[in-house]
């Protein structure tokens, strides 16, 4: 029964096309691209996109040092050295042993800002991974079910909300105390009314879309039209988001730690904490602030040129 | 008795207008389907024409079971699958299927052509009449009936490996139509199925749908605003408006003799392309816009725009849909005066031939 | 009535001449010193007043284009616009920003397809007609209204005066579309650019609209350029029609002579293509094959071939022209409906096997 093929109508491959169109048209639109999906064609649009580039450069770099400081940095973060050549009015001067010179505590001021990326990497990253758990779990509960569900959790995320994030930081860093995970914990409270919300309206625009019910009316099962199409449908803005929201933790680390709520270690470095110590000698030593405030804005830029541009190459408006 | 694939008995489809600060509280009801009665003969295709807002795509996926329904009766193949719900509703699916008017919309962008084309055999398996040719269930077997789709419906098989938005409007149609019928469904309703497409592919599609009727035997009902699209390829017309269906008619008939004042207001203002029939056109203007589905007028409701309305019956009395003729329905009180031209439209309404 | 354009294109006179005469226009997209893509190519038509002028196309055919770049509306960055749109003899294209600002409105008007984008969303319907009105006269605020609510009536909209107060988002799609063309009729202009100014309405409310449209070009003599895919408007509301296919002009004719004998294998592929409310139901239609998306660049072939049952070989050239191939008809074809192509071209074909 299926072996019937209609006969009138025309596939374009059956039409009396003489050889010399042929050359003249060249190769086909569709033969130019093939089989490239959604993720593969952002991907080639990301890497053709200067400022992707420049936020890709920055970022490898930055995690390259956070993730090798031990091996980068010349001399043990713990470590002080000519503590006696140290006053209030005067630090020793750059050196070969010490290109950037030593800090008030005389403590090697590159291997301080080396080991600050480390902390800043680690920090923001598991800080960001917990607030999208958090707030995909939260976000994706509402998209997928909809109705009560939807209205208890955005009610929650909404109280969540209305807290400056900010203040939700100090007042978790305050209860759970001086530890690194109070830090992460406080970044990522204030990180999962954004993702929840996020996702949420993404998964619910998703399911207004023709496909979805097309998926039903084919009899797809709901856990796998949730699953299989609504969720990797949403996800785009979410990841966009994710990298944009990577930038504002890595300046919430170093606002924290400048407020004091870093790690109770002071041996540890922290770029928030460098610049608290700098601002002592800012008149005389600029550049104890300066570079560790550099480092927290050129990170930052970093991870917001590459979330712009990736916002940009998932965008199906700027598709073909 | 005809043998009816798919029936309706005063079907309804309300939509809930909520309102409320905490919690949802439902204010009133859009009355988008509101007392529908059709059937639709096996074989045969049923066009649902209407201006934007008058229900007709709302009644295609209530006829599916895709909304939920507020009154009424569905009856398929001889089985109420009114209150159908859960595993049996899913595996009825497989009998009846969707074409979508934006094919870009209707197909996840992140699948390949061969994803999309297998998923349904993947969830329903090949249909019994399949097995023998393609064999049991299985990825070869499910990429071969993809393969056999894409010829039927003349796409080369390198589409497979591509996806949805490498393809133009035309070709992402026949792929959205392979899908719907790769499970060899029964019925098929198509809602603007070629409304999204350029003018010179149009026709192709709508080739293809008639085809593909032919070939595989299927049932359609097709949902369009482009009554001349709905003619050319329907064996019955319902005209609906404001969510009722205010006449029905066999294709060639509703536009040789159309006895609503709304199918006559409505052909009408159709444009022709020939300037020589054009210019010996008579029009006849509405006046207005189409009242809320939330809030329709009492009697008829084509009362607030119908150019032949009346003192008597027409703004309290809702007007039946009757069989005024053989296979001639029409929902007006005034219907036989009006064909038989005892009744003239508002002289302000007509606008005469404009001549050359 | 209507102005006959031949080939070789008539001149753009001053003094009793067009009223619009667009020469050899041509857009291209893409910054300067990169190939760019050609969306308007060497466009030439001319509209005399009181005449109203068709451009048919599918979508990508350039007829959008070739408006908004009449009326000044494309960007300035990544566009290049050569040829001339001479209005009374001044040339739109070259006219510093501020002088065109002063016809825009005043003489020329355009009523766009989404009335929804075109209307300011926060500024209500009557401040947009109002504003319009003193922007090019003299008005005191109470003339200025009254004036407001005479045009929206005469739009067609009901309770004008209360209308004036409302936002765009208040009204219904056909009511957004009337008072957009109120807008556009403010200061009556003497040409009205409508680029589908009916597609996103209904049937009975696209009737409505297009009876506003043909009483203006009646009672007041306005001009109007047509752009629309619908031949069905063209049929009803043009006297000239030109045809664009991939960037060009290919077909132009009367509108009776362009419908009765169409002569570009498009025009009546087209035609034979979609479904007639008068036609005999039990004739299959003939579509056109392929898609829009299936072209050849006009300066190696016909673009149109890649779609046309009748090519040849003599089809692949890269100079073919606008010819003429009766009274007032011109059409680019190698092969035309109905009879042999113009002698200049017909000396070049050689028969395919």
């Amino acid at each position: 029964m299926t072996s019937v093929t209609p006969a009138s109508f025309t596939p374009d491959e059956g039409l009396p096309r003489p050889q010399s169109l042929v050359d003249a048209m060249g190769p086909a639109l569709d033969a130019q691209e093939t089989g490239t999906s959604l993720w593969a064609g952002a991907f080639r649009r990301l890497r053709r996109d200067p400022s992707a580039i420049v936020g890709a450069v920055i970022v490898t770099i930055f995690v390259l040092v956070a993730v090798f400081a031990p091996v980068l940095a010349p001399y043990e973060p713990a470590r002080t050295q000519w503590a006696n050549q140290i006053t209030p009015t005067t630090l020793p001067p750059f050196s070969a042993e010490h290109p950037l010179g030593l800090d008030s505590f005389g403590s090697d001021f590159l291997t301080q800002l080396i080991h600050g990326a480390r902390q800043s990497l680690i920090i923001g990253i598991v800080s960001t991974l917990l607030g999208l758990a958090g707030g995909a779990l939260l976000g994706g509960l509402a998209g997928a079910f909809g109705g009560w569900v939807d209205t208890l959790v955005m009610r929650i995320v909404d109280i969540l909300l209305s807290i400056p994030a900010l203040l939700l930081a100090v007042s978790v860093a305050a209860i759970v105390g001086r530890r690194p995970e109070a830090l992460m914990i406080a970044i990522a409270a204030a990180q999962v009314p954004i993702f929840a919300r996020l996702l949420r309206g993404s998964m619910l625009r998703q399911r207004g879309q023709d496909y979805v019910l097309a998926s039903t009316s084919l009899g797809l099962r709901r856990r796998t039209i949730v699953m299989a199409h609504v969720l990797p449908n949403s996800l785009g803005p979410v990841i966009v988001q994710a990298t944009l929201v990577l930038a504002t933790a890595i300046i919430e680390v170093a606002a924290l730690s400048y407020l004091g709520m870093g790690s109770p270690d002071p041996t540890v470095a922290e770029w928030g904490r460098m610049l608290v110590r700098g601002q002592e000698r800012l008149q005389s030593y600029p550049h104890l602030t300066l570079l560790p405030g550099l480092c927290i804005a050129v990170t930052a830029l970093g991870f917001t040129l590459l979330g712009e541009a990736l916002r940009e190459a998932l965008d199906p408006k700027s598709r073909r | 008795m005809t043998d009816h694939l798919v029936e309706a008995q005063d079907l309804k489809v309300h939509y809930p207008i909520r309102r409320g600060l905490v919690f949802d509280r439902t204010v009133g009801h859009v009355r988008a389907v509101d007392g529908v009665s059709l059937a639709v003969p096996r074989g045969s295709t049923y066009g649902l024409v209407g201006e934007s807002g008058c229900g007709k795509s709302t009644l295609g996926r209530a006829l599916l079971r895709l909304e939920e329904t507020a009154g009424g009766q569905i009856v398929f193949d001889g089985d109420d699958i009114t209150q159908l719900r859960g595993e049996p509703l899913r595996v009825l699916r497989r009998r009846m299927q969707m074409v979508f008017q934006d094919p870009m919309a209707s197909l996840d962008p992140r699948q390949s052509i061969q994803s999309l084309l297998t998923e349904p055999l993947r969830v329903h398996g090949l249909a019994e009449a399949d097995r023998e040719e393609f064999g049991a269930d299985s990825s070869a077997s499910h990429l071969a009936k993809a393969v056999r789709m894409l010829e039927l419906v003349g796409l080369p098989r390198a589409t497979l490996e591509k996806y949805p938005h490498e393809f133009s409007g035309g070709q992402r149609q026949r792929i959205g139509i392979a899908r719907a019928v790769i499970l060899n469904p029964e019925l098929v309703i198509a809602d603007e199925p070629v409304s999204a497409l350029d003018v010179s592919v149009q026709a192709q599609v709508i080739n293809l749908l008639e085809d593909l009727q032919d070939a595989l035997g299927l049932t359609y009902v097709v949902v369009a605003h482009d009554l001349a699209v709905v003619r050319h390829i329907s064996d019955r017309i319902g005209v609906m408006y404001l969510g009722v269906i205010v006449e029905e008619a066999p294709a060639d008939d509703l536009y040789a003799e159309p006895l609503h004042p709304y199918t006559i207001t409505l052909l009408s203002a159709i444009p022709v392309p020939d300037p020589v029939a054009e210019a010996s056109r008579e029009r006849i203007l509405l006046s207005g816009d189409l009242p809320s589905p939330a809030n329709p007028p009492t009697g008829c409701r084509f009362h607030t725009r119908c150019p032949w309305v009346r003192d008597e019956l027409c703004r309290t009395e809702v007007p039946a849909l009757r069989e005024i003729a053989p296979g001639r329905r029409v929902a007006c009180h005034w219907a036989e005066s009006i064909a038989a031209g005892r009744l003239a439209p508002d002289a302000d309404a007509v606008v005469p031939p404009r001549g050359d | 009535m209507s102005t006959v354009v031949g080939g070789a294109a008539a001149s753009g006179s001053v003094g009793g001449g067009p009223l619009l005469s667009v020469r050899d226009l041509s857009v291209v997209f893409g910054r300067r010193g990169q190939p760019g893509f050609t969306a308007v190519h060497h466009v030439s038509f001319d509209v005399a007043g009181g005449e109203v002028v068709g451009i048919v196309g599918e979508s990508g055919s350039g007829k959008s284009v070739t408006s908004m770049a009449v009326m000044g509306l494309l960007p300035a960055r990544g566009v290049r616009i050569s040829g001339e749109a001479r209005y009374r003899g001044r040339d739109l294209l070259t006219m510093p920003d501020r002088e065109r600002a002063r016809y825009r409105g005043a003489e020329l008007a355009m009523v766009f397809q989404d009335p929804m984008t075109s209307l300011n969303p926060v500024v209500t319907v009557g401040t947009q007609v109002t504003e319009v009105l003193h922007a090019h006269e003299r008005l005191s605020r109470a003339d200025a209204r009254d004036q407001a609510v005479d045009l929206l009536r005469r739009c067609g909209i009901p309770d004008p005066a209360r209308r004036l107060g409302e936002y765009p988002h208040q009204l219904s799609g056909g009511m957004r579309q009337r008072a957009l063309i109120a807008t556009a009729l403010a200061c009556k202009p003497k040409l009205l650019i409508c680029d589908e100014p009916t597609t996103a309405l209904d049937v009975t409310i696209q009737a409505q609209v297009l009876e506003l449209l043909v009483e203006l070009v009646r009672d007041l003599g306005t001009a109007m350029v047509m752009i629309t895919h619908d031949l069905g408007v063209v049929a009803g509301l043009c006297d000239q029609v030109n045809v664009m296919y991939a960037g060009r002009i290919v077909e132009r004719a009367g509108c009776h002579e362009l419908f009765a004998r169409p002569r570009h294998r498009y025009t009546e592929g087209l035609l034979a293509s979609i479904p007639r409310l008068d036609g005999d139901r039990s004739l299959p239609l003939t579509p056109i094959p392929g898609t829009p998306r299936d072209v050849v660049a006009w300066d190696r072939a016909c673009a149109f071939a890649p779609r046309c049952r009748f090519v040849t070989d003599a089809c692949v050239r890269g100079d073919l022209a606008l010819a003429p191939l009766g009274p007032g008809h011109d059409v680019r074809c190698v092969h035309p409906a109905g009879g042999a192509a113009p002698g200049a071209v017909t000396a070049t074909i050689q028969e395919a096997p």
